[in-house]
């Protein structure tokens, strides 16, 4: 078992997965498991939770795919251990290894951490002390280079000083410049000093050690300064989609994984503009993949993967230019292959229902759409354009092709919102059984899920206070009493691990030694409800004199110098504000692809423009 | 794989060895669907949306026990020589998961899943474990006629007889590497389950050998059988389909 690599731990680590629960996890050689070249400029790709979870994204297999093209390199991938692994082998003496060829991650050159959103810090300082490495980037003298990327990257402040390097935006292009430079370092010998120097002048590399952020006497952020000649910003990369590696070969875990699906992207990037939403922000413009190399990734890949579904993915899937013409021709694909399509991401109109359907024609099961809120008014300060009609529409349209369970996506907790508006979401998902009811149709069975609203970083609402712990408890008391029937089921988010989740994401540098201190005692998995403390939580903030309230509770104020305005995700913070502005007035914004431009700033700033592809042959 | 014939059953028998013995057996199953649908075999399937694959199982195998013998049909729409379709589910498996036999089997034999009764294992012990002090425990095993267990199970615990579900116990003289191997012939199937590891827990325990010495015993499911009386049949050659396997109507393949 991979004991031809030098220093391979397969051998140490055999006895210890008769010990634990669901050693597939840690087992590695799945089907298309890449073979690893003994002697290369080793990157190892970790995820900062389990396996299973881990194996759903997208974004590691595909820089994977673009490191295990450059000749002389290889990707390798590493997970949270489970809770009974990590003790296993904290007690054996045994580091964090990569699953290809269970050699210890520190031997790695590049040791690259997806940090997916703010619930995984404490995994991602798990990873990093579980492979042997001092979880401080100041105290790293040696071993590989720790890289951190994703979506968390948007503010990675709280975590500044864990990492070299973090990389903005989409990696696909920067990840084969940073091994090349890698390979000179070992080549030419250059001291760790040095090779992050040079890292740091790559394209959308944000080295946190090159930012020094001073603080007002009221706690407030003065500025960020930039050391030793480092640009006042950071600006994040893009790449065109069909100019770049796609796993053709995916890897197909032994156990099912939460996406246990072939995964085809559609394009990246969102412009509807919903106000709330980070990826709708951080990922613009929008960049569409060509139909025909839509249609020729599904064909191979169901070939090459033996799955049975497959999801045409994006952040609003019938947004893609063609997608009636596209989804008829995977579905050929899948009457031939006997598999099925899913749409993820459907917009709530009769279009998008009547699309899902035509798809799955007598389907019986379900339909998720995301309203965001209850009442119009609300909608609108959210810019989610979808009128009440429009929501009857889909969910009779659905119903009328059969589905019998219609999933609905609310927020409570939402700049501006009212009681009223919170029991508009009761009187929404009645009036929507009603008109199913009135045109003598059996009702759905509703399952409704309600998320708190947290404010995130480079959206409109980031200057927004969060609402109180009690407040979400009260507004969730509202549906609970209100939203009473037999079809109507209801589902909410821990208001304590929204709280944390707040305080985090719009956290500074300050808050880094909290989420040490939690880590240090104990606190792992805290996406999973069941092993989320909060009082954990709260006495590591205690104990490192942090205020939680000056995170959540605080609206910040137009000109303050926030901790991630040196990031530059390409949209113009006077473009945030005005939005910001626009939210408390309830005036909408139009998508750029049907109305003209929004001023967002990308473009301009980042020089690119949105690629409609679709009808590209 | 040509014409459709109407239905068929392919019974594969498969080796789980190496680190394919860690999987769990929904994790084994969906491996052995997904293998199916890489080899393209012209596999049957229920239901007309969301279809689910046919395919019958041979009783559940603890993890971490390897097997010489873990059987699995898997309907068919069309024919498809046995010797190709073992050829083609061999290049779609991975590692440690080798199809060893295949048969066709016509579409009215029972499911491999309701004929196995019976599963023979070896657990073979550590060097420092003796044959004379085992062969004594296993001869007071046999003696007894009820021997109940406290099975523990995370729902719940109930005593069973693991001597009544216990058909044959030997010891088998040390092999070339000095070790002494148990072999059980043990209930497992629809007529219920006796688990190797209970078997080598009380037997190890009438033998004084230690839990930590007996917990690292290899334990290998060497067959899995029908009972007809004092015979033990496989279910690769319970209606095994004549022609099919022969040869059979060949036309387009695939």
């Amino acid at each position: 078992m991979n004991s031809r690599y030098p220093g391979s731990l397969a051998d140490r680590l055999q006895p210890l997965f008769s010990r634990v629960e669901r050693p597939s996890r840690y087992l590695g050689g799945e089907w298309n498991a890449p073979d690893i070249p003994v002697e290369s400029t080793s990157v190892v790709f970790a995820y900062p939770d389990v396996y299973e979870i881990g194996m759903s994204n997208l974004g590691l297999a595909i820089l994977a795919e673009v490191v295990n093209a450059i000749d002389g390199a290889s990707a390798e991938r590493a997970y949270s251990p489970w809770l009974d692994m990590e003790s296993e082998m904290r007690r054996e003496g045994l580091p964090l290894f990569s699953l290809e060829t269970k050699r210890p991650v520190a031997s790695a050159d590049i040791f690259g951490i997806s940090i997916p959103h703010e619930l995984t810090f404490t995994n991602v300082i798990n990873l990093i002390d579980l492979a042997g490495l001092p979880i401080r980037a100041s105290d790293r003298t040696d071993g590989p280079i720790v890289v951190g990327g994703g979506c968390g990257v948007a503010n990675p402040e709280p975590l500044a000083a864990c990492f070299d390097l973090f990389v903005l935006g989409e990696a696909e292009e920067v990840i084969g410049s940073l091994v090349e430079t890698v390979r000179r370092a070992k080549s030419e010998g250059w001291d760790r000093m040095r090779l992050l120097e040079e890292a740091a002048h790559l394209s959308g590399v944000y080295r946190p050690d090159d930012y020094l952020p001073e603080y007002a006497d009221d706690g407030t952020l003065k500025a960020v300064i930039p050391q030793r000649g480092a640009a006042s910003s950071v600006a994040k990369n893009l790449v065109d989609l069909d100019q770049w590696l796609y796993p053709r070969r995916p890897v197909v875990p032994f156990c099912e994984a939460v996406h246990d699906r072939l995964n085809v992207e559609l394009f990246r990037g969102c412009t509807r503009g919903c106000r709330f939403c980070q990826a709708g922000m951080i990922y613009r413009p929008v960049r569409e993949r060509t139909a025909g190399e839509v249609v020729k990734l599904v064909d191979e890949l169901a070939q090459s993967t033996g799955y049975d579904e497959v999801s045409l993915c994006s952040l609003s899937s019938t947004d893609y230019s063609r997608i009636a013409d596209v989804t008829s021709r995977v579905a050929q694909i899948c009457e031939q292959r006997r598999m099925v399509m899913s749409l993820p991401s459907l917009r709530m109109d009769a279009n998008s229902a009547e699309l899902a359907s035509r798809l799955d024609r007598g389907g019986r099961g379900g339909l998720t759409f995301a309203p965001e809120a209850g009442s119009e008014r609300l909608r609108k300060v959210i810019n989610k354009q979808i009128s009440e009609s429009d929501m009857t529409e889909a969910v009779l349209c659905s119903v009328r092709a059969g589905r019998r369970r219609i999933k609905l996506y609310f927020m409570i907790g939402l700049p501006t919102e009212t009681d009223e508006d919170v029991a508009g979401i009761s009187k929404l998902v009645f009036r929507l059984r009603d008109a199913v009811r009135a045109e003598k149709l059996t009702p759905p069975s509703f399952n409704i899920s309600v998320s708190t609203f947290v404010p995130k970083p480079h959206t409109p609402f980031q200057w927004c206070p969060q609402i109180t712990r009690e407040e979400i408890t009260r507004k969730q008391d509202i549906l609970k009493s209100t939203l009473r029937a037999r079809s109507i089921n209801l589902s909410w988010h821990d208001s304590e691990m929204s709280t944390v989740e707040g305080l985090l994401a719009r956290g500074d540098r300050r808050l880094g030694p909290m989420v040490e201190k939690c880590w240090e005692a104990g606190a792992r998995f805290d996406s999973w409800s069941d092993h989320f403390d909060f009082a954990r939580w709260m006495s590591a903030a205690a104990a490192t004199g942090i205020e939680p309230d000056f995170y959540l509770r605080r609206q910040r104020q137009p000109g303050e110098v926030l901790p991630w305005d040196h990031l530059d995700f390409g949209v113009d913070k006077a473009f945030l504000l005005a939005e910001y502005d626009k939210a408390i007035q309830a005036a909408s914004t139009l998508d750029c692809r049907e109305a003209e431009c929004a001023g967002c700033g990308v473009c301009e700033r980042l020089g690119v423009a949105p690629l409609l592809k679709g009808s590209d042959s | 794989m040509g014409a459709p014939v109407g239905a068929l059953r392919l019974r594969v028998q498969f080796a789980k060895q190496g680190q394919a013995r860690f999987l769990s057996h929904s994790e084994f199953s969906r491996t052995l669907m997904i293998s199916a649908r890489r080899a393209g075999l012209p596999l049957e399937y229920a239901g007309a949306k969301m279809a689910r694959m046919k395919i019958s199982l041979s009783p559940p195998l603890p993890i971490g026990i390897t097997s010489d013998g873990e059987l699995v049909d898997f309907n068919l729409t069309g024919y498809v020589p046995a010797a190709e379709a073992c050829a083609l589910l061999e290049k779609a498996m991975p590692e440690g998961i080798t199809p060893v036999r295949c048969r066709l089997m016509g579409a009215d034999t029972k499911p491999v899943g309701r004929v196995i009764d019976t599963a023979v294992f070896t657990a073979t012990f550590p060097a420092s474990v003796g044959g004379g002090e085992l062969a004594d425990a296993v001869e007071r095993f046999c003696e007894m006629s009820t021997l109940p267990y406290e099975r523990v199970q995370p729902r719940r615990t109930r005593t069973v007889d693991i001597r009544g579900g216990v058909h044959d116990l030997q010891v088998l003289s040390a092999g070339a590497e000095g070790r002494v191997s148990l072999k059980m012939t043990v209930d497992d199937g629809i007529a219920g389950t006796i688990k190797p590891w209970e078997v080598v827990e009380v037997v190890a325990g009438l033998a004084g050998i230690s839990r930590e010495v007996w917990q690292e015993a290899e334990v290998n499911r060497a067959g899995l059988f029908a009972r007809r009386g004092d015979r033990l049949v496989s279910p690769m050659d319970i209606g095994a389909r004549r022609s099919g396997a022969a040869g059979g109507p060949r036309g387009v393949r695939y």
